[in-house]
């Protein structure tokens, strides 16, 4: 036996010696990640054909039929990737400050579920997407009301439903979206014309990652108005291949009549709950034992309202690491990104207190474990009080209870 | 552990600076057991080019069982297996054992070292080549039996065998001359 760790200790220091001589050359490195880039931005288009969404998130294209990806879809709200901020060199500020009179809008165009047109409307704040309707050319009507999102898909005559704001803008198309398309560091500004009217352009290139994966864009801002008048979104970074969503016309409107609004399903159909899920990619780092809090002893409801309260006071205090630890998705963003979109520091928008964290809405369940949707009461530092719903992922690892903060269910609406 | 349960998550998400990352991170590693397994520093870069390649080209769709580097060790051991060379390469030095870094001044307990190192280079290439990759893999790598086991198809009891006979192979061939 001695003998045999002897040998052992002769191998093991011969290949001791051996490693520390034994790096690859720059020649090579090179020549390695010139070809696997390639490899790898290739594969992601091919994946981004079956991955979701667009920019503004609406649900047409993810076949609102189906279950699942509302919760990502929504994720996406808070949780964007961007590089480093850096300032366009076009004055954003002044298309901000140009839509914020506007609160509705109207688009028409053509997406992967066929051509559609939709209306929207923001909320008192201006922020957040409220009302929405979206016809599409195979039938399919989706819209909002009182805060539940409906599907209503004539193929099968049933209405899929859900009590959260799943369908609609996460992002309104006004200033805080383009605060954030102004930080992202490869947004490119061009200047032209357009040959039909003669107008002044001002085109807004770029991309991004977030965790639904890559996306890039392309906006078309009227010069005078510094209003958006059509754009172009793709899944993947370079704008290859056919946009997952074209908005060829895009208007705004200061106030527009609530009949717009209005849906007539024909016939009697079957009204069908869509579960709570989260999309299987994010369960890798949701399982990390090294994030989320321990609930040994609680209820799913007292476990619920704990990691809220250390969340909701984390994003008050500005502790980020104290956010990335509760919520893993949040360990992707840069702290500088975690500033401005999630805590807010010195904006009107930021949270300023935890008002109330109520009883459990909804339960589903993920690979992981049994998931729960909580509504959070917030005070802004405007004074106005807004709700999220939160998806609270429950663990069980190696015996060991926990949970962590998956993200928002739904987009946050201004509470009343 | 956590940092590549990011690394990957990032990856699947389309970024292209957490490959970078993962190449920087794992390519020593990678390069160390090609060249331990294939004993041809030439063979060794081309399968860290392709299993690398291979790798951002799959990378999207990943799926994870082991961990990131028992998973980038194991491809390239199944690529050097799939190289049919390696037999007729068993016995080349191609290695040339004076690169070998000691950590010693004196020149005459250099020499020795030096002398030592190729005896074991020698003796470890004419291993059989299952019982050469378990050892490679478990003493080189640090890869544990359950793990090398788990990459390789097999029972821990095969691995560990094939471990143990390999080291007496080396002790009867080293046995009083290192």
């Amino acid at each position: 036996m001695k003998l045999m760790s002897k040998i052992e200790n002769v191998v093991r220091n011969f290949y001791f010696a051996k490693r520390s001589g034994i790096k690859t050359t720059s020649e090579l490195d090179k020549r390695i990640i010139d070809d696997a880039l390639p490899a790898y931005e290739q594969s992601l288009k091919t994946q981004s054909a079956s991955v979701q969404p667009n920019i503004w998130r609406i649900i047409m294209q993810n076949r609102i039929t189906k279950y699942g990806s509302a919760a990502a879809v929504l994720l996406v709200v808070l949780y964007v990737l961007t590089g480093n901020s850096g300032r366009t060199v076009w004055a954003m500020e002044q298309a901000i400050e140009a839509v914020k009179d506007y609160k509705a809008v109207y688009m028409e165009g053509t997406s992967r579920e066929g051509a559609f047109e939709c209306w929207g409307r923001t909320d008192d704040t201006g922020e957040q997407s409220k009302d929405f309707i979206v016809k599409i050319s195979n039938g399919i009507v989706a819209w909002v009301k009182d805060g539940s999102s409906f599907a209503y898909v004539p193929s099968e005559n049933k209405v899929y439903y859900e009590k959260a704001v799943t369908t609609g803008f996460s992002q309104w198309l006004g200033s805080e979206l383009l605060e954030m398309l102004g930080s992202i560091k490869n947004t490119k500004v061009m200047y032209g014309k357009d040959p039909d009217t003669g107008r002044e352009r001002v085109t807004i290139m770029s991309s991004f990652i977030d965790v639904t994966g890559p996306k890039s864009f392309i906006i078309e801002f009227d010069y005078e108005t510094k209003l958006a008048v059509s754009l172009k979104q793709w899944d993947n970074m370079d704008r290859s291949g056919q946009p997952a969503f074209h908005a060829a016309k895009i208007v705004f409107y200061k106030e527009i009549t609530d009949s717009l609004f209005a849906v007539n399903i024909p016939g009697n159909p079957t009204y069908i709950e869509k579960p709570l899920t989260i999309p299987d990619e994010n369960i890798g780092l949701l399982s990390n034992p090294e994030y989320g809090i321990s609930i040994k002893g609680l209820s799913e409801q007292q476990a619920c309202k704990k990691i809220l309260t250390d969340m909701y006071q984390a994003v008050i205090a500005g502790d980020i690491a104290a956010i990335k630890k509760l919520s893993p998705v949040t360990e992707i963003l840069d702290d500088e990104f975690i500033r401005s979109f999630i805590i807010k520091t010195g904006k009107k928008d930021q949270i300023v207190e935890l008002v109330s964290i109520g009883e459990i809405i909804k339960k589903g369940h993920s690979k992981l474990g049994s998931i729960a949707a909580v509504p959070v009461v917030y005070k802004r530092k405007d004074g106005v009080k807004m709700e999220d719903k939160m998806i609270v992922q429950f663990r069980n690892l190696g015996g060991e209870l926990s949970c962590v903060i998956h993200g928002p269910y739904g987009i946050s609406q201004q509470y009343k | 552990m956590l940092e590549d349960k990011i690394l990957v998550w990032k990856l699947k998400r389309g970024s292209s600076d957490a490959l970078r990352r993962i190449y920087e991170k794992y390519k020593d590693d990678l390069l160390a057991l090609a060249i331990a397994l294939s004993n041809d520093r030439t063979v060794a870069e081309d399968v860290l080019h392709d299993v690398f390649v291979s790798f951002a080209e799959y990378a999207v769709k990943l799926q994870l069982r082991t961990s990131l580097k028992s998973y980038l060790l194991s491809c390239v051991v199944n690529r050097i297996r799939s190289l049919h060379s390696i037999k007729s390469r068993q016995n080349e030095q191609v290695y040339d054992a004076e690169d070998i870094e000691h950590d010693c001044n004196e020149p005459v307990r250099l020499a020795i070292l030096t002398e030592q190192s190729k005896l074991v280079e020698l003796a470890l290439s004419e291993l059989p080549y299952q019982q050469r990759e378990v050892i490679v893999l478990h003493i080189n790598s640090q890869i544990r039996f359950k793990d090398i086991a788990e990459m390789q198809g097999e029972s821990i009891n095969t691995i560990q065998s094939r471990y143990r006979y390999g080291l007496e192979k080396l002790k009867l061939q080293l046995n009083g001359k290192v």
